[in-house]
């Protein structure tokens, strides 16, 4: 969630701390010649380096290992009991992007499935976040009690919220019998909503945007308060209504935290698959098949095939497209200034 | 909802005017119903798991599967009391607040150090490192997780509490880094410049200045870390072997798997793991929030 909050600064941070360093050097060591200049400089440049480096030691000891072996391991066909790996070049990744007739199927019914988790998930959560913070932003009482609760579903997502899902999603479960109650009984679903494999995928991006929307609705909240509310008055003399002067004056000013909180769902979209694993674990048959829990599967699922290598380069092809994707992103936010 | 959702109000009082004030003063009003509706709506979506899960466990199994209604006929605390001593929850509960918490103070300790030297310090090859901590925020889980498993029977730490501690701190880097630095560039350069002429060193002005003034960031993040790592379950699953070092997803999700699902045990099991969650949150809400902003506001 926050992801995207440093984004939003973060866009510039590095430049920004530069900044600040040169001044500093320039600014403090007054009445010193050049040469004290220098060694400030080389003490500033000590602690620095003291300062990153517990940081630096523990990306030594758990990151460089893991990645460059996890990256070098997309290239091999290994099972994880062989003594050696089988290399394999490129033939991984190509197999996976339609060259073998194993595994393209699965790849590609997954690929569709994410494909509407990405699309929706993101839509959705803006669709609601913003509106639902529009509301909330113009009620003075209660406004720090209902943020506390609509900020439950993210405070305890995970596996206990999973379950509790299973459970008012089961055949004779709670939604069926909310429908029911309020006389829409002929839109229950006998097998429940996770096993008819028409309304399982529907009702995980449901259940993820759920998820989604605590975060990007504080994060509209906060680009609400923060408004300059001569504007909107400037408008509502002008004689625009409340609808116009949302949609032409606070919506285009809202696009930056919109941009955030769609790369945020993108990536969780992308990468993200507990809820799948513990949910519908893929099915009914392939119906919530997504490229995250594919890869897991060829990885930790698949017993003894040697499908480490292709799990692993999957993997990496979907950092490829996150990253494809913040790239997008930051070019459009560039663009809106 | 109209005019109120966007500004504040303004008393129209003056005379000539009534017939205007009062047809906006009844669409106001009806304004007011349906953002009333519309708030108390979306908080019964927010809430409705909780409601299901809090039902179940004080339901007897019984009584689940007759199923149904929401507030249970025989409400019953065995449920619950069985769930807690069977299934030796007290000892899963302290593991997860044992990896939870250390955790969390690494991630504080070493990632607000280094976003100082981000934020504040200058050094050759920062900007990259910088970069690189970026990058890293993309690169899916899943990719590092063999690796990750592989890397720790070397060092002869699989299995262990620490063995998820490490990778936990080490895969919250970019995110604390993140946020952190943009908390500590809103710092005003001023005051390090006042405390450097008074003789203030590296270590006094990050801890007398730029750690209070960055407690909300501070705490936002400690949250951030303490949640996903109190729910964490896929590098658990695959590296703990022995039940008696089992965090509380594992022991949820041994409970699940077990031939018949006992959903009255399981959502008393889950409502044991998330009170603390709700409860840390609520504690710390002020700050989150502010936090949050203050990242934002930039």
């Amino acid at each position: 969630m926050t992801t995207e909050t440093g984004t939003v600064r973060g866009v510039r941070p590095a430049g920004n701390g530069h900044g600040d360093g040169n001044r500093t050097a320039a600014g403090a060591p007054r009445g010193r010649g050049p040469l004290g200049r220098m060694r400030e400089k080389r003490k500033q440049a000590a602690w620095g380096y003291l300062f990153v480096a517990p940081a630096i030691l523990l990306f030594a000891l758990m990151g460089v290992y893991t990645i460059v072996y996890g990256f070098s391991l997309s290239f091999a066909q290994w099972n994880g009991f062989w003594p050696e790996w089988h290399w394999k070049g490129f033939k991984n990744y190509t197999d996976l992007l339609g060259g073998s007739p194993t595994y393209w199927p699965i790849v590609k019914k997954a690929a569709t499935n994410t494909l509407w988790v990405v699309i929706g998930v993101p839509l959705l959560t803006v669709l609601v976040a913003f509106p639902l913070a529009l509301v909330l932003n113009s009620v003075k009482r209660f406004q720090g009690i209902l943020r506390s609760i609509y900020f439950l579903p993210y405070v305890t997502t995970g596996i206990a919220v999973y379950f509790a899902w299973n459970y008012i999603l089961e055949p004779g479960g709670a939604i069926n019998l909310l429908l029911k109650t309020v006389g829409l009984g002929s839109l229950q679903e006998p097998q429940g909503w996770l096993g008819n494999p028409h309304t399982a995928l529907p009702t995980m991006i449901v259940v993820m945007v759920w998820s989604a929307v605590p975060v990007a609705m504080l994060l509209y909240l906060t680009g609400l308060q923060s408004l300059d509310g001569s504007l909107l008055e400037a408008a509502q003399i002008d004689g625009a209504g409340w609808l116009r002067s949302t949609t032409t004056i606070v919506w285009p000013l809202m696009k930056p935290i919109t941009v955030v909180v769609i790369l945020l769902n993108v990536r969780d979209s992308l990468q993200g698959f507990q809820s799948f694993l513990i949910m519908t674990n893929g099915g009914p048959g392939d119906s919530t098949s997504v490229l995250g829990l594919e890869t897991y599967r060829l990885a930790f699922l698949n017993e003894l095939s040697p499908t480490l290598g292709l799990a692993s380069a999957l993997g990496w092809l979907l950092f490829i497209a996150a990253l494809v994707v913040a790239f997008i992103n930051q070019r459009a936010m560039r663009r809106m200034g | 909802m109209s005019s109120q959702a966007l500004s504040t109000p303004r008393r129209t009082g003056a005379p000539g005017r009534t017939a205007h004030a009062s047809r906006t003063g009844s669409r106001r009003s009806v304004g007011r119903i349906v953002v009333g509706v519309v708030l108390a709506a979306y908080a019964a979506v927010s809430v409705y798991p909780f409601l299901w899960m809090v039902s179940a466990a004080f339901k007897t199994n019984a009584e689940v599967q007759e199923g149904g209604h929401l507030i249970p006929h025989h409400p019953t605390l065995q449920t619950f009391s069985d769930t807690w001593n069977k299934l030796d929850f007290f000892d899963y509960f302290l593991n997860s607040v044992k990896v939870t918490v250390l955790t969390t103070v690494l991630v504080v300790v070493i990632y607000s150090a280094a976003s100082y030297a981000f934020s504040v310090l200058d050094f050759p090859g920062k900007k990259w490192l910088y970069r690189l901590f970026l990058v890293l925020l993309f690169v899916p889980g899943v990719v590092t997780l063999l690796p990750i498993v592989l890397l720790e029977s070397k060092l002869d730490i699989l299995g262990t509490h620490w063995g998820l501690i490490l990778p936990f701190v080490n895969g919250s880097a970019p995110l604390a880094i993140l946020m952190l630095t943009s908390s500590f560039n809103s710092v005003p350069t001023e005051l390090r410049e006042a405390a450097r002429m008074d003789g203030a060193g590296e270590l006094r002005i990050f801890s007398r200045i730029y750690l209070p003034l960055a407690r909300p960031a501070i705490v936002t993040i400690a949250l951030l870390t303490a949640i996903p790592t109190w729910n964490e379950y896929q590098l658990t699953r695959i590296s703990l072997n022995d039940p008696h070092s089992y965090t509380l997803p594992i022991a949820l999700q041994t409970m699940q798997s077990s031939n018949v699902v006992q959903y009255n045990s399981l959502m008393a099991a889950a409502l044991i793991m998330v009170v603390p969650v709700i409860a840390l949150f609520l504690c710390a809400q002020r700050y989150f929030v502010n936090g949050l902003m203050g990242a934002v506001k930039g």
